[in-house]
This record gives C-alpha cells, sequence and structure tokens, in this order.
C-alpha cells in the first residue's frame, strides 16, 4: 500500500517564504509620500523652503542651509533680525508648546556665512540681456540678486549714497547692526552689478531712456512721502519727520529738540523713532491709535521699548496742539478702536470725555509713507496711490516692472525680498520666455492634524539672549544676540518639518508588512540621537505594491506629514516612490 | 527626534497574513530582527501562529516548530535542550505565545519552566482574549472590557502577570508596546544577553478584538503606557523594578476612547477602572522604592 | 546490583534505565508516576553516578514532558521518556502530535489501570487507547526483554521516523527482579550510530515544521504516514534480527511459542505471555496441541504474519487484560479485523482475562481452552473469571 507520491515534497517542512504571497492584492488605499508646502513656507513672504533649510541645520549640514536659505533670500542675517516672521506666527508647533524660533535659526545660518566668508556658487553662464534695477532698497538688491544669479546683466541705480533703502535708513543699528547689512550687501554686488550710486531718476525722460538703453526695468523706489496727520502743522520746527530723523541717525546726526519727545504711531517706525530717542538720553512717549495688543509693532519691539523706559499712551488720539511756554501740549482723547478686514484698515470712535494732555519738546509723527506716483503720470498707471502692477509685477508700461513699497502696502523688509524675487522670476520669464515658469505650489499647507506630535516631546523655545538693559541705552549696539550653536540645534531639532521628509526611517520600520523599501541609504547622519552602531538611514522610500495592506500606520506615524493615503485602484503594480 | 535604532537584517517576511495594521506583525518585525540569526522560534497557536506560518512557507528567516496551545514554555524548553545537547549553546530559543496561551492554558507550562530558570526567550503578545477565535475573553482580559464571551463587559480584572512571574524570581521580566520600537529592541536585546528564564509582555491592541481603527494600533499602545494602563516595566530577579516610563500622564478616557470594546461604559465604570489603574501604579511605584536598583 | 553469570538482578524498570543509558539519548524530559518513576529514578541515578550524560528535564506534567519531548527530537536530538496510565493519558494530544511531526521519540509505558476509579493495577487499557495516534506500540514481557526492546525503539524509531511506544505491565514486570543481562555498550554502539535526522530545526536551512497547512496538505501527511507505517513490520523483524546477531537475542513482530502443529492458539501480549507459557507446557506435556503467538508489535499489527501463524489453527483464544466498553478485547477485535476475509480462518474467542489487574493463573488458561476449544466462537468478548 503506497499512498504517497515521492515527487511532492512532505507538507512538514516549509520550503520557502512567506513573499509568495502577494497580499498587496487586499490594499483599498495606498500611501503616497508627496512633498507638501509647510504653513511657514506658506505664509514667508519669499517663500523660503524654511523646513528644508532647518532640517539641514539639524544635520549641522550649515552651508548647504545657507545655500537654500540663499535661493529665495540673500539676506539670511539681515531677515534673521529684523524679518516680521509670519511663518512663526503660522507655525504648527505652536499647538503643541512655542512657535519655532525660525528667525533666530535664519539668524544663525546668516551669521555663520558671514563669519565663514562663505562664497555662493559661480554664476554658470552669462545672458546678453540687461536690466536697469532702480531703487536700493531690499526689493531692488534681491531683484538684483536674483537676476545676476540667473546670468543677466543687472545695473543699479541708487540716489543715496550708500544701498540698502530703508534697511539702512529705517532700521537702527542697535536692530541690524550696520556690519552686517554691509557685508550681506557686499556679497550681491560681488556677484558682478555694474553699480550705479548718487544717481538719481529725475524725470521721465531718464525712465525712458533707461527702458530703451535695456531689456527691462526694475522700479522700486520705494514709500519716500510720510503721510501726513491733519491736526499737525508740520512747518513747526517742534515737529520732525520719523523718516528724516531715523535717515539723520543712520548717519549719526541727532535732530532732536529738547529733552520730551512724543512719538505718534504703533508700528516698527514709531517704535524705532522712540527706542532711538531713547539712546540719545530723551524722555519718549508713544500715543497710539491701537490698544496695546494691536499696536501693528511686533510685540518683541513693544516689550524691549517698555524695557528701555518709553512709554506708551495707547488707544488714544492727538486732536490739537497748543505751544505753551514750556513746551508743546497735546490735547489728546481715548479713542474705541477696532480693526478693519484689510491691514491698515480701521475704525475709531472718540470716547466723549476722555480728554487728556500731553506735553512734549519734539513731536514725531510716524504713522507711514506713502509714494510719489505723479511724477509717473502718464507713463505708469497708479492703484489706490501705488503703482498699478499684474500678477508678474509688470507695470502698464511693457518691460517696466515695480516692487516694493512702491507696488506694495506690504510694508515690511521681506516683503520687498519677495517682490524683488518674484520680480526676477517674472523678468526672467519676460526676457526668457522659454526658460523659466515661476513655480507656484498650490497645495494646502500641512496642518497639525497630519503631525505625529508624539514624536516631539514638548519642548520650550531656545530664547536669544539680550544685552542687559543697563547697557543698552549707552549705545546703538544690537539688543538681540544670536543663539549658540547648541541652541540652533535644539531649536532646529523642534521643527515639526511639516510636509517635507526628513528621512527619518518612521514609516520604513513601523510597517507591519515590510512593504517600503529604502531607496538608497546614507551613512551620515547628524541626529545627536543617532547610535553609533545604528541601521543606514534611507535618503528616499518607495511603497512595494506587492505587500502593502494600505493600512496607513506609515501615514499615522509620519512625523513630518509627508505621506497621504490615496484610493488604490490595484491597476498599478509600478513602485511608486519619492526620493 | 528619537531615531529608530533597531537593524531589520531581514528576518521577517513580507506576504504574512496578518491583517492589515496589525502590530503584532509590527512587534515579530522587531523581535525577529533583533533576536537574529542564530535563533529558532516555538510559536504556540495563536495570532503569531498564523502570521509566522502558512505552509508551505514560513515569514520567519530562523526555524519555527509550531506546538501546541498550552506548550510554548515546555516546547521551547525542549528546543533548547536538544540544541544544548548538541552543542549548540547560544542558539537563542525564543518562544512566541498568545495570553491565551500565557495567562491561560499555557500558564502551568510556563511557570514550570520559570521555575527550571530554562534558557529561553518567552514572549507574550498579550491582546487581552482570544482574538484569533474571534475574540472571547482570557484572564487577560481587563475589567469592563466587551468580548464575544462578556457582552456586558468583564467583571472581574485582569491577571496580573508580571508579579506571578516575578514570584517565580527568573532573571527578565518586561513589558513592552509597539508604541516604542526602541524600547521593545532593547529589552529583547537585553533579555538575549541573559541566561535563564526572560520573559517579556508586549501589548498588542488588537484592531478587530478591541475596535480600533487600521492605522490606530501603535497610538493606542501609546496611550495604554501614557495612562497607566500598561506600564512599561522591568523586573529583575523577581525583585528589583524598573518602570522605564515614570510619568503617567493621560487619564484612561483618552486611551478607552480608542476602543470599541469600552464604549458602553458609564461615568462610574471609567472611573472605578481609573481608581484600578491608580492603584496598580501605586502599587508599581512601592516595588520601585524597594528596589535596590539592580540591574542585570 | 547483583551480578552473576546470568546477569544482573534487575527489575523490569531498572532494566529499562539501563536500556536508555545505553541507547545515549540526548534528552529526557521526565516526570514521576507510580509505577513509572523507578525508571526516572534510576535514569538520574545514573547520570548523577556520571554514568550516562543526558538533558534531564523535569517538568510539572507529562504533558510539558511529551512537548518538551517532540520539540528537542526535531532539533535532532535523540530523546526518551516514561510514563504511564494518567500521564499516558494526559499526553494523549501530543502523542498525535509527536507522530504527526514524525519525530523519532521512543517513550516507556508502564501499563496501569486509567481512573476512575482508581487503580495502579496491570492493564493495558491506556497505551491500547492510543493506539490511533500514530505510535508505533510493542509490548514487553520480562525486564530482559524490555531493556533489549527499549535499545531497539531507538533504532526502529528513528529509521521510520515514527515514535515508538514500549509497554510492559506494571508490577508483574515493571518491579519483578530476574537477572538481566546488560549489554556491552560498544554493542549498543554499533547498533544504534548517533541519529541523523533527515528534517530538523536547524538555523542554516531556516525551514519551519508545523505550520498550518490546507486539507490537501494534510491529507498528504497521513498517506506518507501509512507509507511509513507499512514498512514497520519487517523494520521490526530485520531489526530484531540485528540485534539477536549481536547478543543472541532475537525478536521480531510476533513470538512463536510451541505453534507447530497446534491447533489451538493462545494469543496474547505482556506479562500474560509468561502464564500462557506455563500453560502451553502443561496442556502440551497433557497431549493438548496448544501453542501462544506472542504479540509483541501491537501497532502496526502485523496482520499478514497473524494470518500466516494462524494458518490450519481451528481455535484462537484471545486473552486481552484491558476493556474497550461498549467493544470489548482490543486485541480481539484487531485480530478479527485482521483475519477479515481468511480462508478456513479459526474460530476466534475474545477472553476478557484479567483486566484491572486481576490475577490469571495457568490453571485458569488450560480451563479456557478445554471450554472454547470446540465452542463456537462468538462475536463478542466475553469476560471471563
Amino acid at each position: 500500500m503506497v499512498a504517497t507520491d515521492k515527487q511532492q515534497a512532505s507538507p512538514l517542512w516549509t520550503t520557502t517564504t512567506s513573499e509568495v504571497r502577494l497580499t498587496g492584492t487586499w490594499r483599498e488605499a495606498k500611501p503616497d509620500y508627496h512633498v507638501a508646502p509647510s504653513p511657514c513656507h506658506g505664509a514667508c513672504p519669499v517663500q523660503g523652503d524654511i523646513a528644508s533649510w532647518i532640517q539641514q541645520v539639524s544635520r549641522s549640514e550649515y552651508y548647504g542651509a545657507w545655500l537654500t536659505l540663499m535661493e529665495n533670500n540673500p539676506f539670511p542675517a539681515i531677515a534673521g533680525r529684523i524679518c516680521h516672521h509670519p511663518c512663526e506666527t503660522a507655525c504648527n508647533r505652536q499647538q503643541l508648546d512655542e512657535t519655532v524660533g525660525i528667525c533666530s535659526l535664519e539668524r544663525f545660518v546668516g551669521d555663520m556665512a558671514l563669519t565663514q566668508s562663505w562664497a555662493l556658487p559661480a554664476i554658470k553662464q552669462d545672458d546678453d540681456c540687461s536690466v536697469a534695477i532702480v531703487g536700493g532698497g531690499p526689493a531692488g538688491l534681491s531683484c538684483a540678486y536674483q537676476l545676476r544669479r540667473r546670468g543677466f546683466k543687472v545695473a543699479l541705480y541708487e540716489a543715496r549714497d550708500q544701498l540698502g533703502g530703508l534697511m539702512r535708513y529705517g532700521i537702527p543699528s542697535y536692530r541690524l547692526d550696520r556690519a552686517i547689512l554691509d557685508a550681506e550687501i557686499e556679497r550681491i554686488i560681488d556677484l558682478g552689478i555694474d553699480l550705479h550710486l548718487e544717481v538719481e531718476l529725475q524725470d521721465q525722460a531718464a525712465l525712458k531712456r533707461l527702458h530703451k538703453e535695456y531689456d527691462a526695468v526694475y522700479l522700486a523706489t520705494g514709500a519716500s512721502q510720510s503721510k501726513n496727520l491733519p491736526m499737525l502743522d508740520y512747518q513747526q520746527p517742534w515737529v520732525l519727520d520719523s523718516a528724516a530723523f531715523l535717515a539723520a541717525m543712520s548717519h549719526g546726526q541727532n535732530m532732536l529738540l529738547g529733552e520730551r519727545i512724543l512719538v505718534i504711531g504703533g508700528g516698527s517706525a514709531a517704535i524705532d523713532t522712540a527706542r532711538s530717542a531713547r539712546r540719545l538720553g530723551k524722555a519718549v512717549t508713544i500715543l497710539a491709535l491701537e490698544p496695546e495688543h494691536l499696536l501693528p509693532a511686533q510685540t518683541i519691539e513693544v516689550t524691549e521699548a517698555l524695557e528701555e523706559g518709553v512709554e506708551f499712551v495707547c488707544g488714544a488720539m492727538m486732536q490739537s496742539t497748543q505751544v505753551k511756554d514750556k513746551g508743546v501740549q497735546l490735547h489728546c482723547v481715548k479713542v474705541d478702536f477696532s480693526a478693519g478686514a484689510e491691514r491698515g484698515e480701521f475704525a475709531i470712535d472718540v470716547l466723549t470725555g476722555s480728554e487728556f494732555n500731553l506735553v512734549a519738546d519734539t513731536v514725531i509723527p510716524a504713522i507711514g509713507q506713502q509714494v510719489d506716483m505723479d511724477r509717473w503720470a502718464g507713463l505708469l498707471a497708479a492703484d489706490q496711490g501705488l503703482a498699478q502692477t499684474d500678477q508678474g509685477w509688470q507695470t502698464s508700461c511693457r518691460g517696466i516692472f515695480a516692487g516694493g513699497d512702491m507696488a506694495s502696502m506690504d510694508r515690511f523688509v521681506t516683503h520687498a525680498v519677495g517682490m524683488g524675487k518674484q520680480a526676477a522670476q517674472a523678468i526672467s520669464h519676460y526676457l526668457r520666455p522659454h526658460t523659466e515658469v515661476a513655480q507656484v505650489k498650490t497645495e494646502k499647507p500641512v496642518g497639525f492634524e497630519a503631525i505625529n506630535s508624539y514624536y516631539y516631546p514638548i519642548s520650550k523655545r531656545q530664547k536669544q539672549k539680550q544685552t542687559e538693559l543697563e547697557t543698552r541705552l549707552d549705545g546703538f549696539s544690537e539688543v538681540q544676540q544670536a543663539l549658540s550653536d547648541h541652541g540652533a540645534m535644539i531649536e532646529a531639532g523642534r521643527c515639526f518639518s511639516c510636509g517635507t521628509c526628513t528621512y527619518c526611517d518612521n514609516c520604513f520600520y513601523h510597517c507591519p508588512d515590510m512593504a517600503i523599501t529604502k531607496l538608497a541609504t546614507s551613512e551620515i547622519d547628524g541626529s545627536p540621537n543617532r547610535a553609533q552602531s545604528g541601521p543606514s538611514r534611507g535618503i528616499g522610500y518607495s511603497i512595494k505594491s506587492d505587500y502593502c495592506k494600505g493600512c496607513g500606520l506609515c501615514v499615522a506615524e509620519c512625523p513630518t506629514g509627508s505621506i497621504i493615503m490615496r484610493e488604490d485602484t490595484g491597476c498599478s503594480t509600478k513602485q511608486e516612490s519619492c526620493s | 527626534m528619537e531615531l529608530i535604532d533597531y537593524q531589520d537584517d531581514g528576518h521577517f517576511f513580507s506576504g504574512h497574513v496578518a491583517c492589515a495594521g496589525c502590530v503584532e506583525a509590527l512587534a515579530l518585525r522587531v523581535i525577529l530582527n533583533t533576536v537574529g540569526s542564530d535563533a529558532m522560534a516555538v510559536v504556540a497557536p495563536s495570532c503569531s501562529a498564523v502570521i509566522c506560518g502558512g505552509y508551505p512557507a514560513s515569514a520567519l528567516k530562523i526555524p519555527v516548530f509550531h506546538t501546541t496551545l498550552e506548550s510554548a514554555a515546555a516546547s521551547a524548553s525542549g528546543v533548547k535542550r536538544g540544541l544544548v545537547a548538541q552543542g549548540k549553546t547560544e542558539t537563542t530559543v525564543v518562544a512566541l505565545a498568545g495570553d491565551g496561551g500565557t495567562y491561560d492554558i499555557g500558564l502551568q507550562a510556563l511557570s514550570s519552566a520559570a521555575e527550571r530558570n530554562e534558557d529561553i526567550l518567552y514572549i507574550c503578545f498579550d491582546n487581552e482574549g482570544y482574538m484569533n477565535t474571534g475574540g472571547q475573553k482570557s484572564s487577560s482580559t481587563p475589567k469592563s472590557a466587551v468580548t464575544g464571551s462578556t457582552p456586558a463587559g468583564k467583571e472581574t480584572s485582569k491577571k496580573n502577570m508580571v508579579e506571578i512571574l516575578a514570584a517565580h524570581r527568573i532573571p527578565y521580566i518586561a513589558t513592552t508596546s509597539p508604541g516604542d520600537l526602541n524600547d521593545m529592541a532593547a529589552k529583547v536585546e537585553k533579555a538575549k544577553a541573559i541566561r535563564g528564564t526572560k520573559v517579556i509582555i508586549v501589548l498588542i491592541p488588537c484592531l478587530a478584538g478591541w475596535g480600533v481603527v487600521d492605522d490606530g494600533a501603535v497610538k493606542t499602545a501609546r496611550l495604554a503606557v501614557d495612562s497607566g494602563v500598561f506600564p512599561l516595566l522591568e523586573v529583575f530577579g523577581g525583585h528589583d523594578y524598573v518602570l522605564n516610563k515614570t510619568t503617567k500622564n493621560q487619564p484612561i478616557n483618552d486611551y478607552l476612547k480608542q476602543q470599541k470594546r469600552y464604549r458602553h461604559m458609564s461615568v462610574e465604570q471609567i472611573a472605578s477602572l481609573q481608581a484600578e489603574v491608580d492603584e496598580q501604579w501605586q502599587r508599581i511605584q512601592k516595588r520601585v522604592e524597594v528596589s535596590s536598583g539592580f540591574e542585570a | 546490583m547483583t551480578t552473576n553469570n546470568d546477569g544482573t538482578l534487575l527489575s523490569g524498570n531498572h532494566a529499562v534505565a539501563w536500556g536508555v543509558k545505553l541507547a545515549r539519548p540526548d534528552v529526557a524530559p521526565l516526570y514521576p508516576i507510580t509505577p513509572q518513576t523507578p525508571i526516572l529514578e534510576k535514569i538520574i541515578e545514573l547520570q548523577d553516578k556520571g554514568l550516562m550524560t543526558v538533558e534531564l528535564l523535569t517538568p510539572e506534567s507529562e504533558h510539558s514532558a511529551m512537548a518538551a519531548a517532540i520539540a528537542a527530537s526535531l532539533t535532532g536530538a535523540r530523546v526518551f521518556s516514561a510514563t504511564s496510565s494518567q500521564g499516558l493519558l494526559l499526553m494523549h494530544e501530543l502523542l498525535h502530535y509527536a507522530a504527526g511531526a514524525r519525530a523519532p521519540i521512543v517513550l516507556f509505558n508502564v501499563n496501569r489501570t486509567p481512573a476512575s476509579p482508581w487503580g495502579f493495577w496491570p492493564d493495558q487499557l491506556d497505551s491500547l487507547a492510543q493506539r490511533d495516534t500514530g505510535w508505533i506500540q510493542l509490548y514487553s514481557e520480562t525486564p530482559q526483554e524490555s531493556l533489549d526492546t527499549t535499545i531497539m525503539a531507538f533504532a526502529i524509531a528513528e529509521a521510520a521516523n515514527i515514535p515508538v511506544m514500549v509497554n510492559h505491565d506494571a508490577f508483574y514486570v515493571s518491579h519483578a527482579v530476574e537477572a538481566v543481562r546488560i549489554p556491552d555498550q560498544q554493542w549498543v554502539d554499533q547498533f544504534l550510530p548517533p541519529l541523523q535526522l533527515e528534517h530538523k530545526l536547524d538555523t542554516q536551512t531556516g525551514r519551519s515544521f508545523g505550520a498550518p497547512i490546507d486539507q490537501a496538505a494534510w491529507n498528504r501527511s497521513r498517506r506518507e504516514m501509512c507509507d511509513a507505517m507499512t514498512k514497520v513490520e519487517s523494520l521490526v523483524s530485520q531489526t530484531g534480527q540485528r540485534w539477536g546477531a549481536l547478543c543472541g537475542r532475537n525478536y521480531g513482530p510476533l513470538e512463536h511459542y510451541r505453534t507447530a502443529q497446534a491447533d489451538v492458539l493462545i494469543v496474547t501480549m505482556g506479562s500474560m505471555c509468561g502464564t500462557v507459557r506455563e500453560a502451553v507446557d502443561e496442556m502440551r506435556q497433557q497431549g493438548q496441541s496448544v501453542g501462544l503467538i506472542k504479540v509483541r508489535l501491537f501497532r502496526p499489527l502485523p496482520g499478514a504474519a497473524l494470518r500466516e501463524a494462524l494458518v490450519g489453527v481451528s481455535t484462537v483464544l484471545v486473552l486481552d487484560r484491558n476493556y474497550s466498553p461498549g467493544m470489548g478485547g482490543i486485541l480481539h477485535q484487531e485480530l478479527k479485523s485482521a483475519l477479515f476475509g481468511m480462508e478456513k480462518a479459526p474460530q476466534i474467542h475474545g477472553l476478557l482475562a484479567g483486566v484491572g489487574g486481576v490475577n490469571v493463573a495457568a490453571e485458569h488458561i488450560q480451563r479456557w481452552v478445554s471450554q472454547y476449544a470446540q465452542a463456537e466462537a462468538c462475536v463478542d468478548s466475553i469476560w471471563v473469571e
């Protein structure tokens, strides 16, 4: 009695591995690696790849981080000091503990580049097209930088004897050290910019000549006219324009009269004025329409001003003035302030019966600047007091582009830098239509819910040190001090890297089906938690369609929200990857 | 961010038939890759037996002996002794069993192996019930949990296996969970280096049995740890307790909410369960306090 | 231990222990139970005295003992265990498992009444109840045979890849002391080389045993066992002959005692055979043509050999020291089945003799022969006194 056929394997012992079963057929959805914009990126005026360069910092790849920064902004050391950082306002981390100190990290990298004299990569090829840029402020310099990098010939015309615009003539050196400003500007000029200082565009004919002489013109001459308060007589010797005061300060000239200074306004210019005056030993009061928590200036500026002894009278306005023996008396009244839908819009109700008086020797209104568009009438169209431009920053005159404060009410240095960058892209496209199309990330920014916060233990933001209060008022040296190396490393480690894969391998290790492949591996790993004998980290991943069951654990355990599940019809068996 | 730091050397193969999102498979991956190639596995009937097997294929690179439900510890002893008799003294023998095969039917054999201090690494995948048979209660099922055999919620508490094992004075007992793969790998690595009986209890939130979403078992495991429901412990020599995660910072409600098996619970029942967890936490704290701080 | 030219005075159980020692097992999981315990004790004593080296496991139950035995066996180790009655019944689940795993374990069972009611007496129901588990079953009559069979059992198990259960009766054999010749270790080593398992748990191959399988594969595993079982009868013969060539004691699946021209044959197993021999000698002296067929190999039952042995015999008395409720004597049932379709088959009387260990004396057997030799056989087994 022979009951078996010996040709077959005995059923007692396994002969193969489970890989013969293609359990990927169970799947209804499949993970997909994607690079999604982070909220900080979406909020950043220069669209800087913040998650990317912070990750480079966390891996100690400082030069790489700097190059990533320099892609979008030639002023990391400057922006790291003075940017109003909407990125931090948008940061997902604040929903866990505190926003990441993006500015402090940017400054850290920017300063390191200057200290170590890092050079930009050489310009690959020169282009015959030439562009004239009028205005050496942040928008003009940013545009010049971006066009020069692309190989264009760039001529930069500046009316004053030094470059920098508002960065030099509006921002005091205790916020932005002049050596930093000079160095970051010099780095741009060193790229080979044809520089024309103290050349002012006199009239429309001059602009037309430039238009003819160059293939394109970029106008970024700023908003040079101060807005006037109707109840103030600007002809009085005790009324001083804040822009003029700050510009004079940048040359070391003191225009102040008397010891009691009253600054009107709640924005950065007002605070800069007040704090500069404090450094000259004056008693300073700020009179602002807005209540303290709604002041347009950054909170840190207000805090530091208070620390330095600036008095704030918020939620009030001046109604009239009266010159007395011992100074000027300002008749003021409390107001009920409500912000409007758009930036700069507001409504006020005067609170009758709340009248009060202030006394000053000098009154400095700092309520904003406007553009003199009249001089371009007939050549360039205007829109609500600004140069009218299309989406690509081109004015009504073909080949003439405009930006900065001249074309926008977003009166921030980094907005100007961003506009310069965008204009450079548009000009490049204008001159070489086939070479460049501006990249627009339209995807929704990664939200906090996509971040697995388990991987981020509560960790307080690394605070920058400040110069001690006692010595601050002695001069104009910088108040904010840079992060230490260690502090920068910790702060970079706090970044969720929303939407940008950090190659942490979590997806790889959390797959119960071993359905994720590391596309390549790297032995280099700057993570402080890295064990000496640990595994090689992936630098890119792919999903094995044969085995992925579509459970979504990789998505759930992704600390950065860089994977999403997509419905899978099962038609495709090709490997989809991210690298 | 702490990176996962064990090396996957391909000791656990794709194509196994664990449910999509099953963290028992995930735990197997960590354990098998940490145990390494000079090892053999003994598997008791359980989800693991299904995951590992399926003739003619095996999901494990190392040899597996599938044994009977009550025999994991005894069979592992047999494998170890067989190898020792043939001079292969260094091979790690790892027993893989469920809570049914550990807390219930296999307790006798495990107790005996522990008493003999057999040189085995015993892993209990504790999914708190007979989940492979469709979800019935075991003596590991916690109070109030609904299973096929406790439709109104279990009336009695989960058996305290750590204390039972500690009473055997074996060199190493640990609890771990798929919520922290580094913790799991570290404990397996530590156990591997110790001679004698080592038992690691791995909490396995069961997607179907507990009513957890497909991608939620890792999170559920973390909440179990963070709420103190399943403390991460090590016990050396049966007397020295180490609490690996010393904070209990989540109310159990966050953990319970992840699972359908606790959906029926009243506020009073939740409070009662919370009291039980708090009491357990206090007891462990006391154990830790009187420990000499010895670590193997 | 008394030794003279005729051998060493040993109880049946101690003889088994000596057989185990000579077979050089690698692993021995053992759990005590009356009347098996002297086997365990003697093995531990031999180990303690340095006379043997074995990985001894003393688990909490026979169940775990067998679980360990199977696992150890599949690593390629030679494995021995021993038990009795309740212990064997507790092992039942794993007896199936061992056979399915084709683990060449040798298990020595001391036949004892299974409870309830509690008893400690010779009765073969414990092992016969395991006949469907896939184990080879051998029954021994004397301490010497138990020693020899223990050694041969390893050779058989390892050649067939089937576990072997050797049985002897409680007290009548287990505790009966007689002179036993202990073979030279050299002979045994020559007879029983180290185990080489073809399939085993091996980190080099990584192959696994016991993974859940489909219906067809399970069916196939049974067909393979079937093939292996068909070869056991001749394997037992050859092994017995090889053993005989070494030490002069021959053993086969059956033992024929004074069966020449026998008209009546008594068929039985175990210690009962000794009493039958006495009765046969007496009856032969009285001129009756009576003989004994001793069944040594019960599973697989050597059907062809039995049919051949019974050619020309008119009456067969099967003495069963066991009772399967609702059916009768198990050997009786098996023999009837084995002779199915045999031309001129003898009349087969099944006698339930000695169930529960009650004494069966030679004169009882003589009486039954005279009582049933001319009677027409009935299909059911008969309770006899």
